[in-house]
């Protein structure tokens, strides 16, 4: 009965939201005031049904109620209630479910935070609905999680994937569907915006705040992703150009690039064009990676397994989409292109040339995504696009972007500026890098250019927004802390990388129980192993003591665990942290010597990496808080 | 300029996604499917009744092999396919994965039995060196190799995808 109110609650919400959406867009009187009052509230109800239903789903999880056939496939009663309630988005249907719930709930906040008077309100509602509508079909025709196991629901169920047991991973998804679904916002705005045909409208100020926030919960949601695989699925690494990571990476570099391109346009009302088609394209690509991982087209661990009629309906659910907005967005070309030009070496000409970098990056990893795809349907041949290919485009690029960057800290808006060459920032963090750049070099003996390069960059970068932070404790010089720290975290990001990439070092020793081998400066002693019977695993536990070089010491324990439900075997990493290193652990198989293979790692800088990642957060946190004080 | 912009913005989504509609509609995509070939492991097991133990020189011939289990929710769902298919004289040997007995003679019973012969792999070690991840799995197996591997529910599509045609090509059954 319980289940059925839920399943019921969402079908009205569904109702609901159609109504929402043919009023405000589709019904002929969509103007008057009534109409808008009428909308708001409706929209509010469709988001509290919708609500009500997803809590009373969670509140079946808890309550281990196997008659629903999603749940008793996916949780346990074994399991601590905070891995039941995370179960729900441990698979398709009900991550699903989530992401259409986050998706409301960003609209519902839109709805009571944005005044009933903005013009664009009652559109961007109608766009956000008639979205919402489009999922909620797809959930509940393709997917639906309310299935029930009647009349004789089993006595327990089949348990979540055990790699899934992890707190990272039960707020990750989360964190990114926030980000992912966040975007709807500036996008409905935009179509509000063209629909309603009248280019003095200031779209873009309306969703900066918005914006920003849906990146920061994308930046922290990819960055708990990245951390998770280097600790439990035993990756060993911070980036591994998975094809799902990717489609991750391309709405979050899409938004990135947004939010600059939106700056210009709330500012000066340039690059209009630019930051409408950037609002379509991150929401299409934020859809887009549902698409990949819910279609089944690809293989990866994120990868739901699934049926082709589910990738069929999102396919053309996406493709109406994209299809409507840029239809509309050539109907309306003309009316928005903003008569000014732009100034050679303003800073809306910086944020311009990074737009168009940050264009080709996406361009890069969508071909390097779908180009595997391509291949195989037109040769039957696999073939896999890696780590070269991507670091052959990322770095140079990405380099070429952090040298625009630097240069463009002197830039002001709307003004050229000539640049003195000599003039002393520009030349204190060329000289101060170059000679950081010549010490690694001939300290770390690299010869990489890809290495030293990105070195340089960063260090550009860092040495550039140093000078103006002394500027401003000495001669209160104005500076923009979100920019500067969210700059410099780039910079500390391709310093990190850099160094990762250059003393990172790895080995698989085969090793006997009770000897000592050298590797590096670390000595490594194999005291013990012995098998563990726990609750719902077996595991091999082992027991290593390394030594460093200064004489400290320390007890690795990796793990080998087999799951008795789904027969998975896990790594369970040992890694012993440091401010400038990790010490990473597992441990292989059994030789027949009765030797032990081990393989270690040492992972130069990586905490820094998502460090840096987390900083551009914050930073995005600090400009949304900023905002709303000013307001 | 203007009219590139337009025909750009509208050609590379459109492209993009007619791409995606073909591969999706290619008939051949089943992500669950694999026909790597490979030996059966050296395996011993005893069947579901204690019985006999069978080993790796019992089993010769043609047959289907599906992995399931009384926990397992999808092989309900499965189950009367492959009731049918053993009426229609397709040989199947059940392989019980991680399993309790009396849970699985249960099952059975409740269910009906389409297995000629059930191994009963409480660990999963024969089902592990299968590559199985889960249940159900099926198996195509052909004088002790395996020659095609579907992971997932097995019904009348999938057989007639994944399988038959394997099977008219080798003239099995």
């Amino acid at each position: 009965m319980i289940i059925e109110i839920s399943h019921f609650l969402s079908i009205l919400a569904t109702g609901l939201f159609l109504l929402v959406g043919y009023f405000s867009i589709l019904a002929p009187s969509s103007n008057s005031s009534y109409i808008s009052n009428l909308i708001v509230r409706t929209y509010s109800h469709g988001f509290f049904f919708l609500l009500s239903s997803f809590l009373i789903y969670v509140w079946l999880a808890i309550t281990d109620n196997f008659s629903v056939q999603y749940i008793a496939n996916h949780s346990n009663t074994a399991l601590p209630i905070f891995y039941k309630i995370s179960s729900i988005w441990s698979a398709h249907e009900g991550s699903m479910f989530l992401w259409i719930v986050f998706l409301s709930l960003w609209g519902f906040l839109f709805n009571i935070r944005v005044k009933n008077s903005e013009v664009l309100k009652p559109k961007t509602m109608g766009v956000i609905s008639f979205i919402l509508v489009g999922f909620l079909i797809f959930l509940l025709a393709t997917s639906n999680p309310f299935v029930t196991i009647l009349p004789i629901p089993p006595l327990n169920g089949a348990d979540i994937n055990p790699v899934l047991q992890d707190p990272a991973l039960a707020i990750h998804p989360p964190t990114l569907y926030l980000g992912y679904v966040g975007f709807v916002i500036p996008f409905a705005c935009a179509i509000a915006f063209l629909l309603y045909g009248d280019s003095k409208i200031n779209w873009e100020a309306l969703v900066k705040t918005w914006s920003v926030s849906a990146w920061v919960f994308l930046t922290i949601g990819i960055t708990l992703g990245s951390w998770w695989a280097y600790y439990e699925l035993g990756w060993g690494g911070y980036w591994f150009w998975d094809p799902v990571e990717n489609v991750a990476l391309m709405p979050w570099l899409a938004a990135t690039a947004f939010i600059h391109s939106l700056g210009v346009s709330i500012k000066s009302s340039q690059l209009r064009i630019w930051t409408i088609l950037l609002s379509i394209l991150v929401f299409s690509l934020s859809l887009f990676g549902a698409f990949i991982v819910r279609s089944g087209i690809i293989d990866s661990v994120h990868a739901f397994a699934n049926d082709p009629d589910r990738g069929l309906y999102l396919l053309g659910f996406i493709g109406l989409i994209v299809f409507i907005s840029v239809s509309l967005f050539i109907l309306r070309l003309s009316s928005i292109q903003s008569l000014s030009r732009i100034k050679k070496f303003s800073k809306q000409s910086f944020i311009s040339i990074n737009n168009i970098l940050f264009g080709a990056l996406i361009f890069s990893v969508m071909l390097g995504v779908t180009y595997p795809l391509i291949y195989e349907f037109l040769f039957d041949q696999k073939i896999s696009v890696g780590a070269p290919f991507y670091n052959a485009i990322f770095i140079p690029i990405v380099v070429l972007a952090a040298i625009f960057l630097f240069f463009s800290v002197d830039s002001k808006w709307s003004r050229s500026i000539n640049f003195k060459f000599i003039s002393t920032p520009i030349s204190f963090s060329i000289l101060l890098s170059l000679a950081f750049t010549l010490f690694v070099m001939q300290y770390f003996e690299s010869k990489s250019i890809s290495i030293l390069a990105s070195i340089f960059a960063g260090s550009l970068i860092i040495f550039r927004y140093i000078y103006e932070i002394i500027n401003f404790i000495f001669s209160k010089k104005f500076i923009n802390p979100f920019s500067v720290i969210a700059h410099m975290s780039l910079g500390l990001l391709l310093i990190s990388i850099s160094f990762n990439s250059l003393l990172s070092t790895e080995r698989a020793l085969s090793i006997d129980l009770n000897s000592t081998e050298a590797y590096k400066d670390l000595k490594i002693s194999f005291k013990d192993i012995g098998v563990e019977n726990n609750a719902n695993y077996d595991s091999i536990k082992a027991t290593f003591l390394v030594e460093d070089q200064t004489g400290r010491t320390f007890n690795l324990k990796p793990e080998k665990r087999r799951y008795f439900t789904r027969g998975q075997i896990t790594t369970e990493t040992a890694i012993h942290v440091t401010v400038l290193r990790d010490i990473y652990i597992t441990i292989g198989d059994q030789l027949d010597d009765g030797s032990w293979i081990v393989n270690i790692q040492i992972n130069y800088l990586i905490r820094w990496i998502w460090l840096s990642a987390l900083l551009m957060g914050l930073a995005g946190i600090i400009l949304v808080f900023s905002h709303r004080v000013k307001t | 300029m203007n009219l590139l912009l337009k025909l750009i913005v509208f050609i590379v989504p459109t492209t993009f996604i007619l791409l995606f509609f073909m591969i999706l509609t290619n008939e051949d995509t089943y992500p669950g499917a694999d026909y790597n070939q490979f030996q059966i492991p050296e395996f011993e097991l005893k069947v579901l009744d204690n019985s006999m133990t069978v080993d790796n020189d019992l089993l010769d011939g043609d047959y289907v092999l599906n992995v399931w289990a009384s926990w397992c929710i999808t092989c309900i769902i499965e189950h009367p396919y492959l009731t049918s298919l053993s009426k229609n004289g397709v040989p199947i040997i059940g392989l019980n994965y991680k399993d309790e007995q009396e849970d699985a003679i249960f099952w059975l019973k409740k269910y009906g039995n389409p297995y000629q012969t059930i191994l009963h792999d409480y660990k999963g070690n024969l089902a592990l060196d299968l590559g199985v991840t889960g249940a159900p799995e099926t198996f195509l197996i052909s004088d002790g190799k395996v020659i095609a591997h579907y992971q997932g529910e097995v019904n009348d599509q999938i057989w007639n995808d994944v399988f038959l045609p394997i099977i008219k090509d080798r003239e099995m059954f």
